[in-house]
């Protein structure tokens, strides 16, 4: 099982970085087999990635969430998870460069942690808590794809507005459809964000009622539900068009990153695990 | 005596890059012209097969001598038949190009894939060649070397389009609109368009637009006789007064802008106005009046796109660009469907032989199972007719194949064996039935 593991963590990005490459092949129309079986392979990696998951679940008998590494790991697989799922509803695969690419690197992240042990917590049985985790992930994953579209997005807003068309021109759905999937993700994040904000505030007023408010990580999180809060109701009264919420996708995912990277490492109290 | 390795195959013809509009028209063949031109091609001795394609870019016949001997007085005939007798200036050199056998087949592959067109890769010249392949079936001038060359032609123009880009992006001001509105909206049918002015260039971009699906096309001109007259064209589209324009414009997705005004008929403020209403809703903006017809100073508005001549040139020409670097591709497909022509014709050289293999096991079926059904109930003997059949069909596959096989070695051998084996004598050449 450990070595199992060991030899996962070194694989799962690499074979993320192959699917991406193959994915590349198509997005940028150079003629090779690759491009036939980048979807054969991107769901060989996904069984492969879940196996993973299965087996690091079972070998610390809990949700493997506990560390920073194992949530990047979780995110990863459901980004791709998610990509898969949509290129099968649209059948559409311009944008699997893009998204797989990001998988790669969220992945690559995870495995650059290494596999630290993670704490046995007992707080992790908790119904409450099961939820506040399984919310934080659906929403930093959904907040991971919209800023993938958004990056797109970007790219094709910048080709129409200024005349010069880019290798991106052509090759990715519309301007709205960009937007309309930026926009759907950026819902399911916050709607899914809020959620792991509240479970998380229940648990935090029984368990730490006297210091939770300071804890720069909930400080950080808390900004991060403002700032996407504050876009999608902009964007919802008319103020902001598709290039600011775009803009605030990308930032939000920056901050998001910042938050699980530079909080949970350096300031964090309680907030230890993820 | 084993055949050539290809057809003998004659093409004279002439192009837009050899002549000017007024000798290519001279010699322009409409449908009914070129059924005559075959039909007095054939009734030549020295000419077994002909096809003949007529563009108005191009007019080019492709001839199968019925003998090598025979091509220069095919030439002559087809010039005294054609080229000369329309347009005597043709004779001068360097107006007419002739080429034969692998270099003629490989011209019309080149042809039909759009490789010789005009703009690179344009998608009309394949319909033009079916079409022209249709009328040489009708009159009956294309015996099997003519029709398999015409099937491979197709076949590759076809696939070029398919597999390699050479068709890709638009390359005309209509298109480049249409490839534009592509990149923004989700659907054109639902797009609702405003197309400002109604002369040539608003007529082929709403003829454009209606053909690529859009459905909700309002034109708005200042002249009402020529908007009239557009919609007597495109009865489909609605129209609009010309001063109504500014309130129509929150309400369109795509305008295009095509006046022959001298001042911008929509000014930033227009648009400005119009983006507030449409909220977050993109527009697209194309100006194709020279000078503009559009505030320039609208470009700077969040969501609207701009576009004018120069930016869909812009487009065009990375377009054409990207259609010239799929040359190589094309060409290395076309190799693939020549070399399969070819191929087919040397695989004729067994077609006797396995006629005559065929033929000869057929005879002993005939003759074993005449002396069987004697001994056999009546019933049975529709089913001993089957099971020989199937027998004799199963056992000759492979023989017969492997005889086909022109990519083997010792071909020449191959046959000479078979001949041997099976006591085979036949010098019958299938195709020249056809060629009679």
């Amino acid at each position: 099982m450990e070595t199992f593991l060991s030899v996962g963590v070194v694989l799962l990005p690499l074979a993320y970085l192959v699917v991406a490459a193959a994915y590349g092949f198509l997005f940028f129309s150079v003629p090779s087999k690759a491009s036939r079986w980048a979807t054969p392979a991107l769901l060989g990696t996904l069984a492969f990635h879940l196996l993973y998951l299965v087996v690091l679940a079972y070998r610390w008998h809990q949700f493997p969430a506990a560390t920073v590494a194992q949530a990047l790991s979780i995110i990863a697989f459901a980004i791709a998870g998610v990509y898969a799922l949509v290129e099968w509803l649209g059948r559409e695969r311009s944008t699997g460069f893009w998204l797989v690419g990001l998988v790669f690197f969220f992945q690559l992240f995870s495995s650059l942690l290494g596999r630290p042990v993670p704490p046995d917590l007992a707080r992790f049985k908790d119904g409450v808590i099961a939820i506040h985790i399984s919310l934080a992930l659906l929403g930093y994953t959904a907040f991971a794809i919209a800023a993938g579209y958004a990056f797109l997005f970007l790219q094709l807003y910048r080709d129409l507005k200024g005349g010069r068309f880019s290798t991106f021109f052509g090759k990715l759905p519309p301007l709205e459809a960009l937007e309309r999937m930026m926009l759907g993700a950026l819902v399911t994040g916050f709607a899914a964000l809020s959620g792991a904000v509240l479970s998380g505030i229940l648990f935090a007023q029984r368990e730490f009622p006297a210091v939770w408010h300071h804890d720069p990580k909930i400080i950080a999180t808390a900004a991060i539900w403002l700032l996407y809060g504050a876009a999608l109701a902009l964007h919802r009264f008319r103020r902001w068009q598709g290039k600011q919420t775009a803009i605030v996708a990308l930032t939000g995912l920056g901050a998001i990153l910042f938050s699980l990277f530079a909080v949970n490492f350096f300031f964090t109290d309680f907030h230890g695990f993820l | 005596m084993a055949r050539p390795d290809g057809p003998p195959l004659l093409l004279v013809g002439t192009d837009y890059r050899l002549a000017p509009l007024e000798l290519r028209e001279r010699v322009a063949l409409s449908p009914a012209e070129t059924e005559e031109l075959l039909v007095a091609l054939l009734a030549r001795p020295a000419i077994g097969e002909a096809f003949a394609l007529s563009t108005c870019n191009r007019t080019e016949v492709y001839l199968a001598p019925r003998d090598e001997r025979d091509e220069e007085t095919a030439y002559r005939e087809l010039l005294d038949l054609l080229f000369l007798a329309r347009a005597p200036e043709l004779g001068q050199p360097g107006r007419l190009f002739v080429q034969r056998n692998r270099e003629a087949a490989h011209h019309l592959l080149s042809v039909a894939s759009g490789l010789e067109s005009m703009v690179l890769g344009e998608p009309e010249i394949l319909g033009q060649v079916k079409q022209a392949a249709g009328i040489a079936e009708q009159v009956g001038s294309g015996g099997p070397v003519m029709q398999h060359l015409l099937r491979a032609a197709i076949e590759a123009g076809g696939r070029a389009r398919r597999e390699t880009g050479i068709a890709s992006g638009a390359v005309s001001l209509g298109y480049a609109t249409v490839e534009l509105a592509k990149n923004i909206f989700r659907e054109l049918e639902q797009c609702r368009i405003l197309i400002l002015g109604a002369g040539e260039t608003a007529k082929l971009v709403a003829r454009n637009l209606l053909e690529r699906g859009a459905r909700k096309l309002t034109v708005a001109n200042r002249t009402a006789e020529r908007l009239e007259a557009m919609r007597r064209e495109l009865p489909t589209i609605e129209t609009l007064p010309f001063d109504q324009r500014v309130a129509a414009l929150a309400g369109a997705d795509l305008i295009v802008v095509a006046t022959g005004a001298e001042e911008p008929v929509l000014t930033r403020r227009d648009l400005s106005a119009a983006m507030d209403v449409r909220g977050s809703r993109p527009l697209l903006v194309v100006d194709l009046g020279v000078p503009r017809n559009v505030d320039p100073g609208a470009a700077k508005i969040g969501n609207l796109f701009l576009h004018t001549i120069d930016s869909l040139q812009n487009l065009i020409e990375r377009n054409l660009k990207r259609r010239r670097e799929e040359v190589p591709k094309v060409e290395e497909l076309l190799g693939r469907e020549l070399d399969r022509f070819f191929s087919w014709y040397k695989s004729l050289d067994a077609e006797p032989i396995v006629a005559e293999l065929q033929r000869q096991a057929e005879e002993i079926r005939k003759r074993e199972l005449a002396a069987a059904y004697a001994r056999f109930p009546a019933e049975t003997h529709a089913d001993l007719d089957r099971l020989t059949r199937s027998l004799v069909k199963k056992i000759l596959h492979h023989p017969s194949a492997r005889l086909r096989d022109v990519e083997g070695e010792n071909t020449a051998a191959r046959l000479a064996i078979a001949r041997d084996l099976f006591r085979l004598d036949s010098r019958t050449d299938p195709t020249d039935g056809n060629k009679e």
